[in-house]
């Protein structure tokens, strides 16, 4: 900021005064009914409700040209949130939750998405905002009282529902960050506490990556650093069924959020900032194969 | 110069974007008697202040992608929309006030405030301000603010010690604060 603004604001600001009466309590009940907070939920779930929270909040500065605009593959942001909605969906009937749109026909994410982007497109944006948030809202509310290894399925892949939920936030992070670039907002990254898992997953995910990659990786071993806030260490069986981890073969190093991006399908893994050491061959491979799983 | 707000700036703003009530709540225990004082200072009146204060907090809340802290400190951008509303309630007040007595005997322009709080007869107006200040209480703005001294620094440069530099700049930010808030209404 400018010196002059600085010390403009800053005498303005001289001699603190404190209202006759607390405001905080009228504050906190005035802020509900401007904007939802981010729904309660299992503290396993919360990095998914924080994520559905800022969707929303950039969702709530569009105006009508930007549900028009075009963001990822071919979808207009209407068109997003309508995917992000199929998706989440899918997901709570896996669970018992309530599931908001069309009845659930075919049950994979490309039908599904189909169907709900055709059923959001003869409504407005706000209603097709409302409904997506009314569902993930929803979602958090009815896991709350679920045990985080509860089995459940999408896209026909069976894994514990808090693996799942990560997913959710991971995919739900990285397309309000792809909005946010089109709207050329700055979206600030969700706090470390909820990367942190999130990273984690994507760490999990690595010998299926490798797999679906065409890369075998069995019987080798990953030493992953991930920096930045949210970030750690983590030692990795590259196969899918290796008992467990044993002596590293290499070892990357990268920023925390680039890496769970690159796993979601954003950035070229043929330039992924990352250093490698030990057998660089197997190293690459990894980066080349960690987008495999992503969907749009 | 763009300022870079603090970590702790940055980390409240990730929570309220993740839609965390409770940092909210932390925004408005540290900011709240700031703020409230700046739209006291500027309208003069305690419950068009507390108005004020509770909607800068909400628009926050509401709009927390508005707030970038790449460009500046939380701080300075709350009270930049509460300067705004403050200035508009009270030029508002006024016109309401010079129709109230019939037929005016001049007509203000109709006044549209820049995006950034300080149009450039504004700084102008700090800037003499500051001139007028006595000397020793000058040269210890001028260092802090335009030489981007620390408190410190300035004791050093001025030959005296850190809390009397610290107290020289709070006198001078007291004067100017009265100074400007005279002018304002």
């Amino acid at each position: 900021m400018d010196p002059v603004e600085r010390l403009y604001l800053d005498a303005l600001m001289e001699d603190p005064e404190v209202p006759a009466r607390s405001l905080r309590p009228q504050l906190l009940a005035g802020a509900r009914a401007r904007r939802r907070p981010a729904a309660p939920t299992a503290a396993w779930a919360e990095p998914y409700a924080g994520r559905v929270a800022a969707m929303d909040a950039l969702l709530a500065s569009a105006v009508d040209d930007d549900w028009s605009r075009i963001i990822v593959e071919g979808w207009t942001l209407q068109e997003l949130v309508a995917h992000l909605a199929a998706k989440d969906g899918l997901l709570a009937a896996s669970v018992g939750a309530p599931v908001l749109g069309p009845p659930i026909g075919a049950a994979d994410s490309t039908s599904r998405t189909h169907d709900v982007q055709a059923y959001e497109r003869a409504r407005s944006p706000e209603q097709t905002r409302r409904d997506w948030r009314a569902q993930a809202d929803a979602l958090c509310r009815h896991l709350a009282d679920l045990p985080p290894t509860t089995p459940a399925t999408l896209d026909g892949l069976d894994a514990p529902v808090n693996d799942h939920i990560l997913a959710r936030c991971l995919e739900t992070w990285i397309h309000t960050s792809d909005a946010a670039e089109t709207a050329r907002i700055r979206l600030p990254d969700p706090i470390a506490e909820h990367i942190h898992p999130t990273a984690d997953l994507c760490a999990r995910l690595l010998p299926f990556t490798m797999l679906f990659g065409g890369v075998d990786g069995a019987g080798r071993t990953l030493h992953l650093t991930l920096t930045g806030e949210g970030g750690g260490e983590w030692r990795v069986a590259l196969g899918v069924e290796d008992a467990g981890p044993g002596e590293p073969d290499a070892h990357i190093t990268a920023d925390v959020k680039k890496f769970c991006f690159l796993l979601g399908g954003r950035g070229d893994p043929a330039d992924f900032p990352a250093d490698l050491e030990g057998d660089l061959a197997l190293a690459r491979d990894v980066l080349a194969t960690a987008p495999a799983l992503s969907t749009p | 110069m763009p300022v870079e707000a603090p970590y702790d700036d940055r980390l409240l703003h990730q929570r309220v974007v993740g839609g965390d009530e409770s940092a909210l709540g932390e925004v408005y225990d540290r900011l709240s008697s700031l703020i409230f004082g700046l739209a006291l200072r500027v309208t003069r009146d305690r419950v068009i202040a507390e108005d004020i204060t509770q909607e800068v907090f909400l628009v926050f809340w509401e709009r927390p992608l508005a707030f970038d802290p790449e460009r500046g400190t939380l701080r300075a951008w709350l009270a930049t929309i509460a300067h705004r509303r403050a200035v508009d309630h009270v030029r508002a007040e006024e016109r309401r006030r010079v129709s109230a007595l019939g037929p005016r005997l001049f007509e203000r322009e109709p006044v549209r405030l820049e995006d950034t709080v300080l149009a450039a007869d504004e700084a102008q107006r700090v800037r003499r301000a500051v001139t007028s200040l006595p000397d020793g209480l000058r040269e210890a703005v001028e260092l802090a603010y335009f030489g981007g001294r620390t408190y410190r620094q300035v004791g050093e440069e001025l030959g005296v010690p850190e809390g009397t530099a610290k107290s020289r700049i709070r006198l001078a930010l007291r004067r100017l604060a009265d100074a400007l808030a005279e002018e304002e209404v």
